[in-house]
């Protein structure tokens, strides 16, 4: 149901021309991050994201262990998804001892890790390097580097290539620069990439914390529309529910976000009065209209037991 | 009738019943009650100003007989923790206050036995003796009503003294939900019933104060309860034109005895729409980012808000439910213009008092909200022992102070 609301003829021209795949002026620009008509931003993302996804959000609840205690001994948390690998590696061997330690542990969970940048700094920078090492990880048992900064990709054809050759994905791609301009341009040239979308699952438009500035509910809501708006070759817009928490990540749901990454795989002691990870996250998107689907760390669907 | 033809309605400006009312919140998309209530807002505040107050917002006592179900704040009496603040705290408040070019105190307690309503009136008279232009905005319905009680004077006269002794507005919260099957469940019904919280609201303001009105949904209630809650503001509204304003703020479980979970971000932003909706002769409804933090507390200026509330200085009562978020003047102001809006100072009846502050004098940056209490101060004032004690331990605590 289309309730019909004057917009402002700006906004409604910037719109159209999204549609009609026309590239953007600055007073578009303009219009889209500017106006205080967030909702006709919105309404627009959430069209394209029910085109793609229809009434569906995925997430994935997540269990982290540090990579310098990568020994972990307590038994899987039952609600995990996903082990992922947090820290910056040191060395190759450390790094595919630690994923084969959690792999061995992990089971049928699927282990991810690492930060992209970080992998390709361990190897001097070199794309050739980089495809051996990933051929490594994933011999290991890594089922995907969790995440890459847009901002060390620079020209991402070798990288691309290095992954392809690897046979491994990332999960998020982070556009999480804070600065707005900075934003538009990412969007603009992550857009015009061909055939990422099987290699990059998801794109992570939400800025980074900056605690001296901190991002606002319209800004980062405009992040998330804009993503879904202008990006159409990677499928899923990714927010994240233990970052950015659970009121704006549910908001985000209805701005375009269809994926829900960090959900914690384990109720936090601390706040027993709590619900369950797992049922809180159920609770909000429902209670966001929207339909939950479980997925692993390998983004596929988990069933639920019942 | 569909959820189209009640878009269609509020659009034209009729008022909707409470039937159309409920099938709009149960049935309208998100986005979709979102942009209604932008439109009915921009209609009535077609200038995109966003208002706010710096005032700070004061709990002289924490010990309260009423013991709602939800509340996490109060004390019982004779608790350790239980408090009252001194006459010359309250004062050294109000200077912290204006400093920061804050003009009231919103000052609100528990029910308090102990504090007799000759108490109120001298710290009232006091207070405009010192700082005559400084405003207080104070007493919420049920303290009013148990003011009334407590000295057998029907409320009229309650009223009538307080604001003999200068009482400038009274404050809305107490309302909870105004259905008695829901006050009930939550215990708070013999601390005023729905017409009992609607009469003294009545009395206020035929007695020329203004005030505000406020709702807590995400107990007990259902979706019926919120929009009666609402219907019968606007009834009242309809009758006294008493109301500035209306906040909404979901219930906060932690360390209450009803304990639960809170109502998420999208339920807030669902409620405010719909209240801007339904509450069609209020002017001003406020966003309440005290209870779902900054973000979502701006996107309320989506949904159908006008206002972003009080800097607040302190709060003491959502954060004796764990949530704990500040935002001073510069951070209000900063979120009111990336929303796209003219950020203005207000007074509690809403006359614009200027521009942003911080901008014209320097004014330190806070980045945590104050307490009642600091470390130290005493939890009976000696000016206690001036007021006559209902309790047991109110009188032996007279006695202590009387004799060291
Ligand atoms: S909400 Fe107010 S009246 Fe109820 S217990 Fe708390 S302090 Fe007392």
């Amino acid at each position: 149901m289309e309730v019909f609301v004057p917009m402002d003829e700006a906004l409604t021209r910037a719109l159209q021309r999204i549609e009609q795949s026309v590239s953007l002026e600055e007073q578009d620009w303009e219009a889209l991050t500017a106006g205080s008509d967030l909702i006709s931003v919105g309404l627009a993302a959430d069209e394209a994201r029910r085109r793609h996804h229809g009434d569906r959000v995925t997430f994935v609840q997540v269990v982290e262990v540090p990579l310098d205690n990568a020994e972990a001994s307590d038994p899987i948390p039952e609600q995990a998804g996903e082990v992922r690998l947090v820290g910056r590696p040191e060395t190759v061997s450390q790094t595919i001892k630690a994923v084969k330690a959690l792999a061995d542990w992990a089971g049928v969970v699927p282990v991810t890790g690492f930060a992209l940048e970080d992998l390709l700094d361990l190897c001097g920078n070199k794309s050739e390097k980089l495809e051996r090492l990933l051929q490594q990880l994933r011999q290991a048992g890594l089922a995907m580097v969790s995440r890459v900064a847009f901002d060390a990709l620079g020209k991402p054809e070798p990288i691309l290539a290095a992954l392809r050759a690897g046979g491994m994905d990332v999960a998020s791609l982070c556009v999480d620069s804070p600065s707005g301009a900075t934003f538009r341009e990412a969007l603009l040239e992550v857009a015009s990439w061909k055939r990422v979308g099987t290699v990059f699952r998801s794109l992570a438009p939400l800025a980074r914390m900056d605690p001296d500035l901190p991002s606002t509910g319209y800004g980062d809501l405009r992040r998330v529309a804009l993503a879904r708006l202008l990006v159409d070759n990677i499928g899923s817009i990714q927010v994240d529910w233990a970052r950015h928490g659970s009121k704006l990540s549910q908001v985000a749901l209805t701005f375009g976000a269809d994926d829900v990454d960090a959900v914690s795989a384990v109720a936090s002691s601390d706040q027993g009065w709590r619900r369950s990870p797992r049922e809180e996250i159920l609770r909000n998107i429902a209670a966001a209209g929207l339909t939950a689907i479980r997925r692993n760390g390998g983004f596929e669907e988990v069933a639920d037991e019942g | 009738m569909s959820v189209s033809s009640i878009s269609d309605r509020v659009l034209a400006g009729t008022r909707l019943d409470r039937d159309e009312a409920l099938e709009l919140y149960l049935d309208c998309s998100t986005s979709q009650l979102g942009r209604l209530a932008g439109a009915v807002r921009a209609r009535r505040h077609p200038a995109g100003l966003v208002t706010y107050i710096i005032d700070r917002n004061v709990n002289y006592t924490n010990v309260c007989i009423a013991r709602c179900a939800f509340c996490a704040f109060y004390r019982p009496i004779g608790a350790s923790d239980g408090y009252v603040l001194g006459f010359e705290s309250i004062f050294q408040k109000i200077e912290e206050t204006i400093a920061v070019g804050g003009v009231q105190l919103l000052l609100q307690g528990g029910h308090n036995p102990d504090l007799p309503l000759d108490w109120y009136e001298d710290l009232f008279v006091q207070i405009k003796t010192r700082y005559p232009d400084f405003k207080l905005h104070a007493l919420s319905p049920p303290e009013i009503l148990h003011l009334s009680r407590l000295s057998q004077q029907p409320v009229s006269v309650v009223v009538e003294r307080l604001v003999a002794a200068g009482l400038d507005s009274v404050p809305g919260g107490g309302a909870e939900i105004l259905v008695d099957s829901v006050r009930r469940r939550l215990n708070c019904e013999s601390k005023a019933t729905a017409e009992e919280w609607l009469s003294v609201m009545r009395q206020v303001h035929l007695s020329g104060l203004r005030s505000t009105a406020t709702m807590m949904y995400g107990s007990v209630e259902n979706p019926e309860d919120r929009v009666e809650h609402l219907c019968r503001l606007r009834e009242l509204q309809d009758e006294t034109g008493g109301f500035t304003a209306f906040i909404t703020w979901s219930y906060q479980p932690p360390n209450t005895e009803l304990s639960g979970v809170e109502a998420t971000g999208i339920e807030y932003l669902r409620t405010l729409a719909l209240s801007r909706i339904v509450l069609d002769n209020f002017d001003n409804l406020q966003a309440s980012w005290v209870t779902q933090g900054g973000k979502v507390g701006q996107l309320s200026l989506a949904f159908g808000a006008n206002d972003m509330g009080s800097v607040m200085i302190e709060e003491n009562v959502v954060r004796a439910a764990g949530a704990e978020y500040c935002m001073d003047e510069a951070e209000i102001v900063r979120n009111i213009e990336d929303a796209g809006y003219v950020p203005k100072r207000r007074n509690m009846v809403y006359d614009i008092l200027g521009d942003p502050l911080y901008r014209q004098q320097s004014i330190p940056r806070r980045t945590k909200l104050a307490v009642a209490r600091r470390n130290g101060d005493a939890i009976a004032p000696v000016e206690l022992s001036r007021y006559s004690a209902r309790s047991q331990f109110g009188k032996q605590q007279r006695q202590a102070i009387d004799k060291p």
